[in-house]
């Protein structure tokens, strides 16, 4: 356990990408918890004067045309953002790490049906899919997470399937079921640990796509109305674009800028998770 | 009756040349990688097993440790089918035979310490009774093949250590087990030549102290040699030649068997590999035959070698050899 802390330690101080990724995913957590202090405003609470201009007294990033402050608003939509990312990527990470990983240390018609169930699900239009099923299930904030998760599973599954399929030749794995290791025990111990590094990765990048997507629904009107989330901002700042820029303007921002901590975090995570890697100390 | 008897085992694998009329094509064409290999050994006995690159070899190994089953034809240990050893009582199977693979960086999980890799075996054997006691266990083995310190090592990853170590650890392991049937699978070919001789050794003392049956498989026909009581010749999934390793090397009766060894220049066994080069082309095991597989590029095939696939001679007692036109 020890050795596994300060394996992690060495791996932060020599990553850059990953440092940059675990900070903004520490900042993002503090701003969920201490939203009700950081928040100088009830974002649900509507105000008289509306369309307030950055910079004003008591709306530094202004209000929009309901009067909400926008600060606050962004403030709180960090939580929606995180929780659609969060929960959607493990029901992909989970679906994906569990199928492409049978079919592909099973093989044979095992693993025939699951490459064409990938295959299928790869073609499939993603996100005509997801506005399919937004619209025929409603536009619940849990709708949206499932509907990401169970879209977004085959590419996990192919590079866990393939990870799957390349280990099972491995000589460690040979020498496991001569060693009388049952199928069961080589999954967990061999194919699974040693062919899950790229998917974590993956889902962490993906993660990023998950709350882009959440964006993206949002700004077709077809996130979830009863919830504050930056797509919902970018689509009500919408109509405003040419008078009142900050409301559209600043959540685009708070999303660019949480994609890219997600996005670093994953390829930080692609480096250290690889068993080769050394933690920056020279060979 | 002999220890180890391999009777006619034969592996065929459906050849698919990645077009679609292969599912709806009859007559399958297959690689032949092993086709109809008949051999036995005695309890202490080194086999050597040499031939070219993809002659067989490895998936000859695989049969014998049942890592993949034969299509057709068994391995008989002490007389016992190693089908129904494996079906009966799987974990005793693989006490009774285990195997050593050519590559050691790739032999050990890239996670685990070399403490926690040994213990496992132990434990799923139930071998030693708590861990402390299969942590000596280990200690002594590690110790016991030079690995010293053996409490530094113990802590080490697989990628810290040297080819020579992980493959002494490799037989180490197999060693706990306390096998009676070992198959080296080109267990030097990936080392240094420097730590070959400790490989060789351990490989020798299993043999003579432990009274296990080797099959030592090689492209290195000294180094065969030098270890081997037998050796076994291969030519695109059969024996061709057969005997002991003085009389095979000396004085070798099959046309295939000549060509290689005339090709190889230095009889010691710490040498650099002599790679094994005869002239025609290259073979390949899809459907070969009718007739020798060996005739396109034997410089004494004649069109009887062409009709049916030669008889096997005893060219003299033990002494054996797949080829119609011998000159006693
Ligand atoms: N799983 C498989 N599917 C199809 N063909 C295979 C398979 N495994 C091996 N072969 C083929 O069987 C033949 C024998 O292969 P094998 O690995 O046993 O040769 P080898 O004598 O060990 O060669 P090398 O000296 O290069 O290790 C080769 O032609 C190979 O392409
Ligand atoms: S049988 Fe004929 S082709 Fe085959 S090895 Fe003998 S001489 Fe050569
Ligand atoms: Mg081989």
């Amino acid at each position: 356990m020890k050795a596994v802390l300060s394996k992690c330690l060495r791996a932060f101080k020599a990553d850059g990408q990953l440092r940059f990724g675990v900070i903004g995913v520490i900042v993002l957590l503090l701003v969920i918890i201490l939203a009700p202090i950081l928040a100088p405003h009830d974002p649900y609470s509507y105000e008289f004067v509306r369309l307030l201009p950055p910079g004003s007294e008591d709306h530094f990033l202004g209000t929009n045309h309901m009067g909400q402050d926008v600060y606050s608003m962004l403030i709180f939509g960090v939580g929606t953002s995180l929780k659609v990312a969060l929960i959607s990527a493990l029901i992909s990470g989970a679906l994906g790490v569990l199928i492409g990983g049978l079919g592909g240390f099973l093989g044979g018609w095992v693993d025939q049906v699951v490459s064409e169930i990938i295959n299928i699900f790869l073609m499939i239009p993603t996100f005509f899919l997801i506005l399919l099923i937004i619209s025929l299930f409603g536009n619940s904030i849990a709708n949206v997470m499932i509907v990401i998760g169970i879209t977004t599973w085959p590419g996990n599954a192919k590079l866990m399937r393939a990870q799957a399929l390349s280990l099972r030749e491995r000589t460690f794995v040979r020498s496991a079921v001569a060693l009388g290791e049952t199928k069961t025990q080589i999954l967990f111990k061999y194919i699974l640990p040693n062919g899950i590094f790229p998917v974590v990765a993956n889902t962490t990048r993906s993660m990023a796509g998950a709350i882009l997507t959440e964006a993206s629904l949002s700004f077709l009107g077809l996130g979830d109305p009863n919830i504050i989330s930056w797509g919902q901002m970018i689509y009500q700042g919408k109509s405003y674009i040419t008078s009142a820029w900050w409301i559209s303007a600043f959540s685009g921002i708070a999303v660019i800028l949480t994609v890219i901590v997600f996005y670093m975090l994953g390829d930080g995570l692609n480096h250290v998770l690889n068993p080769k890697y050394n933690y920056g100390r020279s060979k | 009756m002999a220890y180890i008897e391999i009777k006619d085992a034969t592996k065929w694998y459906p050849h698919k040349s990645g077009k679609l009329r292969d599912i709806f094509r009859k007559d399958k064409s297959f690689v032949k990688a092993v086709d109809g290999v008949n051999l036995s050994m005695d309890r202490g006995e080194i086999l050597g097993v040499i031939g070219e690159s993809g002659c067989g070899k490895s998936t000859l190994g695989r049969m014998l440790t049942r890592l993949e089953d034969p299509t057709k034809g068994d391995v008989l240990v002490d007389g016992v089918s190693t089908a129904e050893l494996i079906k009966k009582d799987p974990l005793k199977f693989r006490r009774t035979v285990q195997i050593v693979f050519q590559n050691p960086f790739d032999t050990f999980t890239p996670r685990d310490t070399i403490q926690k890799i040994l213990l496992r075996p132990l434990k799923h054997h139930k071998i030693g009774s708590s861990k402390e006691e299969r942590l000596e266990i280990i200690k002594k083995a590690l110790e016991a093949g030079g690995l010293v310190p053996a409490e530094d090592i113990m802590q080490r990853y697989p990628h810290e250590l040297s080819g020579g170590q992980l493959q002494r650890i490799s037989i180490i392991r197999a060693m706990f087990l306390n096998p009676s049937f070992i198959i080296a699978d080109e267990p030097v070919s990936m080392l240094d030549v420097s730590v070959r001789a400790d490989i060789i050794n351990m490989l020798i003392d299993l043999a003579r102290n432990h009274d296990a049956s080797v099959v030592f498989i090689s492209h290195d026909i000294a180094l065969t040699r030098y270890i081997s009581d037998h050796v076994a010749v291969m030519y695109l999934g059969k024996v061709v030649e057969y005997g002991t390793a003085d009389e095979v090397i000396n004085n070798p009766k099959h046309p295939y068997t000549k060509a290689l060894i005339s090709n190889c220049a230095s009889i010691d066994p710490f040498e650099e590999l002599a790679t094994i080069a005869i002239e025609g082309e290259p073979p390949t095991p899809i459907n070969p035959g009718p007739g020798c597989y060996f005739a396109p590029r034997c410089s004494m095939a004649c069109e009887e070698c062409l009709k049916k696939y030669p008889e096997r001679y005893e060219v003299s007692p033990g002494h054996y050899a797949c080829c119609d036109r011998i000159e006693s």
